[in-house]
């Protein structure tokens, strides 16, 4: 209760050169509300109830499609949530709380596969393809960065006439801004290589 | 009424399929006559689409109960402006919807399409217009918004009352409009490769399509979620539903290919890959689709469960093969101009940033079908839900996160370590600060600090670069600070509109971990008068009232919310109950500030007049609601038509004598 609301400062009431300062504060402002809701939060004698709605988010309902406990609204997730806090009071941890569960209504009523078993495939699959997928573009970005530039004869012609402007352009832009992409606005860079690709015009 | 909107349907049937064989054939024949009678066709289509629907549009206003679909989604005592709605409450008339706005598209982007692609022009049409032949298809044999009753029934059923909500007007149209729209850019693609093109030509009608559908899908899933917070009941937005992920999956392919054909348009490279994202884009909405139609995995949304899943999965088999073997067919055509300069690039890091979207996509595929595949290997009936796809997906989506910081701040084709250290030190610095004092005021959730520190981290590296730019403008040209910024969004609007719809990522970021991590819930049962207390709020229940409606009783209740004995405000929260659907739809009451919601929810109404309600503290969840608007002023900015500035772009003759770039690969 101490704590009652944390505005976040607005980056509008500060000049533009302590505008680094206010976005890490603006942030800090935000995260910090539920900082103080941590402080503020009081647990259950016997049990604390965020467990178990954690434990209510891991249980489907067995009418409603696609639904926990936690959301469906009928009369059975209601019971089945009060059997969960009744077992918790009891003492039982989530494990034997969910394995309950398993035992009466099957492996389908956990929210996630289990991740024992045959089921590790469910898990382990998308990691491995995560990874696989990271090596193959390892791979291709290297072989492409190896393999030079593409012959000249396969390149659109204006480019000959550009390259030395690009390159100035480049480094022009390395050295000005420092995030050096190579379309910075403005007076200064309405430059005539910068965009090889032509006018920006859309359909 | 009935037989107008059949006899419409039909034609544009026909019409469609004259339109798909005429623009190939004269294509093939050389025959300029018979494609343009082909795209007339087509033109004609959209009119005969528009007769239908307003066709049922009059039989629902007119509630002309013997057309079935009219009877069994409104009621006499429907008001008007639910005939919006009640149109594609159903199979049938979202399938005419669905029609009806992709012959609209297809006549805009045929009409509008740029000069240099107009050779390809009839394959594109033609794709186009096979697509709308199937879904026209299937809408008139199979699924006739306009088959007519045997009798003519007094009354209808009435419309789903959890359709009656103001984001219901817009969440299907959207997202319906998103999917479909994918068919755009990838007709684009397919006449491109079909026409023998695969250079650049189709590249600025794929981005511009590919941005109207990815807009159009955010927006429908940003509305989807903000209804099920406010009608749904139990407090949170998103949970993976099935068909919540139908939709989500081909808006991350979409991301991906309006991402990585950028790097096409501006640098000539990944011609191949931007036609399989497009594919894939595709293949992933037709998946969606037929989730959707298909009813064949349990969802909240079975509002238009049938049999017409079969279909779809035969189109989206023909949908995702053909376009592989045409792909396959031209892929000697289809070589970069140039090959990557260095892995710190952003060419790089949009690559990578396609592989991370693409695996989210891929994981929410593989969790909306392991289910099936346990059942046929393991004779294992095993639920996907939300604990696994948060605990898979969570990781990437801040890995997406972190690319969108970064991506901006590098160069393209090669960064130097110095201009690296430049651009991307401050704002890295500023994340770990952020980190470091959330953890010093005792902050120990590693996830919530991650995101925090990224989200400062993107946020910094675009403002910085808004700053930098303005600088720039305010030193060379002596504008103020103000007009600075806003002539630099203006010249160059791809780019900074594209840092607007990043900075409304951020703000979704930040609900989805205000809620994720930090949000309290308490489920209670108040008689009138009595009060609890959740977090640092005091509510106090006043009492309900009960009102019966024609198809309805309302249970209002009331509460009063303080906050350290002093009144904030007074919240009404309803709680209706359709006896005509055996069903209940509540309204919750939020108090809604950009720090966090108080929401109130009346989850049952007991006889004795006390009420249990659910009442949740959902911290930043404001900021995701903010994020839609922002995000669709950014996507217009990026969208906006760019003038084509002669003086600045005819930097030498070797350009001008290279004329249209199709003399590239």
């Amino acid at each position: 209760m101490k704590l009652l609301i944390h505005y976040p400062s607005t980056p509008k009431r500060h000049p533009w050169a302590v505008l680094p300062l206010t976005m890490v504060a603006f942030f800090i402002g935000l995260a910090f509300a539920p900082v103080s809701n941590l402080h503020a939060q009081t647990s259950e004698p016997t049990f604390s109830e965020r467990e178990a709605q954690t434990i209510d988010r891991m249980i489907m309902c067995p009418v409603c499609p696609a639904e926990t406990i936690d959301q469906a609204q009928v009369e059975i997730s209601k019971q089945m949530r009060e059997i969960v806090r009744e077992m918790l009071a009891e003492g039982n941890d989530r494990e034997e709380i969910l394995d309950f569960f398993v035992q009466r209504y099957g492996k389908d009523i956990l929210a996630a596969p289990p991740k024992s078993g045959a089921n590790l495939v469910a898990w382990l699959l998308p990691v491995g393809g995560v990874v696989a997928g990271l090596a193959a573009v390892f791979f291709v970005i290297r072989s492409m960065t190896q393999r030079g530039p593409v012959p000249a004869s396969s390149q659109p012609v204006y480019d000959d006439g550009l390259a030395p402007y690009l390159q100035l352009v480049d480094r022009h832009l390395d050295l000005n801004r420092g995030g050096g992409t190579s379309n910075l606005p403005g007076p200064a860079v309405e430059s005539p290589g910068t965009d090889p690709s032509g006018p920006d015009e859309s359909s | 009424m009935a037989d107008l909107g059949s006899i419409s349907l039909w034609i544009a049937l026909a019409l469609a399929a004259y339109s798909t064989v005429g623009s190939v054939g004269g294509k093939l024949r050389l025959s300029p006559a018979l494609v343009e009678s082909a795209q007339s066709a087509m033109y004609a289509a959209v009119l005969a689409l528009l007769v239908a629907t307003f066709s049922l549009v009059i039989a629902f206003i007119g509630h002309d109960f013997e057309i079935a679909y009219v009877a069994a989604h409104s009621d006499l005592a429907m008001p008007n402006k639910f005939t919006w709605v009640a149109f594609y409450a159903g199979n049938e008339g979202s399938l005419l919807y669905i029609a009806t706005i992709l012959s609209i598209m297809s006549a805009i982007a045929v009409w509008r399409c740029p000069e240099r692609f107009k050779d390809a022009l009839p394959y594109t049409t033609a794709v186009l217009m096979l697509t709308l032949t199937f879904f026209l298809a299937v809408t008139a044999v199979m699924a006739n918004p306009f088959d007519k009753l045997p009798f003519v029934p007094l009354d209808g059923e009435g419309i789903n009352p959890l359709l009656t909500h103001f984001g219901m007007f817009f969440h299907p149209p959207a997202l319906m409009a998103g999917l479909i729209g994918i068919t755009v850019p990838f007709a684009f693609a397919m006449g491109s490769m079909l026409a023998g093109k695969t250079g650049d030509e189709w590249v600025d009608a794929g981005r511009v399509w590919g941005m109207i559908s990815w807009v159009l899908l955010a927006s429908g899933l940003l509305l989807g979620s903000w209804w099920a917070y406010t009608i749904l009941g139990w407090g949170g937005f998103w949970f993976w539903d099935p068909v919540e992920n139908a939709a989500f999956m081909p808006w991350l392919g979409l991301t991906a290919f309006i991402h990585s054909i950028m790097v096409q348009k501006r640098r000539g490279m990944f011609r191949m890959w931007n036609i399989v994202l497009i594919n894939v884009a595709f293949g992933l909405a037709l998946y969606g689709m037929f989730m959707n139609r298909g009813g064949s995995v349990p969802s909240v949304h079975s509002f238009g469960a049938s049999s017409l899943g079969w279909i779809f999965l035969m189109f989206l088999a023909i949908g995702v093969l053909i376009p592989f073997a045409i792909f396959i067919w031209r892929y000697p055509l289809l070589r970069s101009a140039r090959n990557l300069d260095s892995m710190l690039s952003r060419e790089a890091a949009f690559l990578v940033n396609n592989l991370l979207l693409l695996a989210i996509a891929f994981v929410t595929l593989w969790g909306t079908v392991y289910p099936l595949i346990s059942r046929l290997t393991n004779d294992e009936e095993i639920t996907v839900a939300r604990p696994f796809y948060d605990q898979v997906n969570g990781p990437l989506m801040l890995g997406l996160v972190f690319l969108m910081g970064v991506g901006p701040l590098i160069p393209w084709r090669k960064a130097g370590l110095a201009s690296l250290r430049r651009s991307l030190l401050p704002p890295a610095v500023a994340g770990l600060v952020t980190v470091a004092i959330l953890v010093a005021f005792g902050l120990y959730k590693e996830y919530a600090l991650i995101a925090f520190g990224l989200a400062t981290f993107v946020t910094f590296g675009i403002l910085m670069e808004w700053y930098r730019g303005a600088r720039a403008r305010n030193r060379s040209s002596g504008e103020n600070y103000a007009a600075a910024f806003l002539h630099l969004i203006w010249a160059n609007r791809p780019r900074y509109g594209g840092y607007i719809v990043h900075l409304s990522v951020v703000m979704v970021t930040l609900g989805i971990v205000g809620t994720s991590f930090f949000n309290t819930q308490r489920d209670v049962v108040l008689s009138p008068g009595e009060r609890v207390t959740i977090e640092n709020y005091e509510l106090v229940y006043l009492g309900s009232i009960e009102t019966p409606k024609s198809n309805r009783t309302e249970y209002t209740s009331t509460v009063q919310v303080f906050r350290g004995g002093e009144l904030l405000e007074t919240l009404r929260t309803t709680r209706a109950f359709y006896p005509n659907f055996n069903m209940a739809s509540t309204r919750a009451a939020i108090r809604s500030t950009p720090v966090e919601d108080l929401f109130i929810v009346p989850s049952e109404n007991l006889p004795d007049g006390s009420v249990g309600f659910r009442i949740l503290v959902n911290p930043l969840i404001w900021w995701m609601w903010v994020a839609g608007p922002v995000m669709l002023v950014g996507t217009v900015i990026a969208l906006w038509p760019q003038p084509v500035r002669v003086p600045a772009r005819v930097p030498s003759p070797s350009r001008i004598a290279a004329g249209p770039r199709s003399s590239v690969a």
